[in-house]
C-alpha cells in the first residue's frame, strides 16, 4: 500500500533529525581540547598541550572556568 | 546571566550585562584595558580574573605571530574566548560546544560599542581611568 504523503514528509524530516543528532553526539564525543590564537593578518596557530604556549593557555584557561563558576 | 554587572549603569557593565542577553551560553566574562587594567567583570571576584587573563593574552603572544586578536581555548569543561579590539581585551567563559563565530562576533560588537565610550570619556576627562586597579606585568 502506497504510504500518505504527509507519512514520507516525516519520515524524511525525522531522518534528518535522527542523522543531526548522530552526528552531534559523535562530534562531542570525539571533540578533543584545544587552544588556537588569531593574530592580526589573518595568521593563526594551534598551541599543543604539551609545548610552552600550550600548556600556560589551557592552565589560564582552567582558572578562568574555575573563577566563572564560583560564583 | 545574573550578574552584578547588571545592577550597574557604567559603560562596561553595561556592556557586560548587553553580552550576557546577547550569548545566553556566556558564564562569565571581564573586559580590561590595554594595559591590563580590569575594567569590570561580572561575579563579586572580576579582579580574580586580572591574572589568569593576563596570562592567556601572554601566552598567545608568546607564539610571535604578531598582535593577538582573538583565543579560543576549549576544554572538556569549557570553553574560555578572548578578544582585542580597539585596546580593550574582553575575556569570557562558556559552556561546551558554544558556536564559537557567534560568540567572538558579540565580543567584538560590545569591545567596539565600548572603545567608543570609553576613549572619548577619557579624552574628556583624565581623571576617569583613576583608581582602577592596575595589573602587574
Amino acid at each position: 500500500m502506497t504510504p500518505k504523503p504527509h507519512r514520507v514528509f516525516l519520515d524524511r524530516v525525522s531522518g534528518y533529525a535522527d542523522e543531526a543528532s548522530a552526528y552531534m553526539r559523535r562530534r562531542r564525543h570525539i571533540r578533543r581540547s584545544f587552544a588556537r590564537s588569531y593574530h592580526a593578518g589573518g595568521r593563526s596557530t594551534e598551541h599543543l598541550a604539551d609545548t610552552e604556549s600550550g600548556a600556560e593557555l589551557f592552565e589560564a584557561a582552567s582558572e578562568l572556568l574555575e573563577l566563572a563558576r564560583e560564583r | 546571566m545574573a550578574t552584578e554587572a547588571q545592577s550597574s549603569s557604567d559603560p562596561v557593565s553595561r556592556a557586560l550585562a548587553f553580552l550576557g542577553e546577547l550569548s545566553v551560553d556566556l558564564e562569565g566574562a571581564a573586559i580590561f584595558d590595554q594595559d591590563g587594567a580590569l575594567l569590570g567583570g561580572t561575579g563579586e571576584n572580576g579582579q580574580a580574573w586580572v591574572e589568569p587573563a593576563r596570562r592567556l593574552v601572554a601566552a598567545a603572544a608568546g607564539a610571535e605571530m604578531g598582535p593577538v586578536e582573538q583565543i579560543h581555548v576549549a576544554t572538556r569543561d569549557g570553553e574560555v574566548f578572548a578578544v582585542v579590539q580597539s585596546g580593550l581585551t574582553a575575556v569570557a567563559v562558556t559552556d561546551r560546544f558554544v558556536l564559537s563565530s557567534l560568540i567572538t562576533f558579540d565580543m567584538r560588537t560590545v569591545l567596539r560599542d565600548l572603545a567608543t565610550q570609553h576613549f572619548e570619556a577619557a579624552a574628556g576627562d583624565p581623571a576617569t581611568s583613576a583608581g582602577k586597579d592596575e595589573v602587574d606585568g
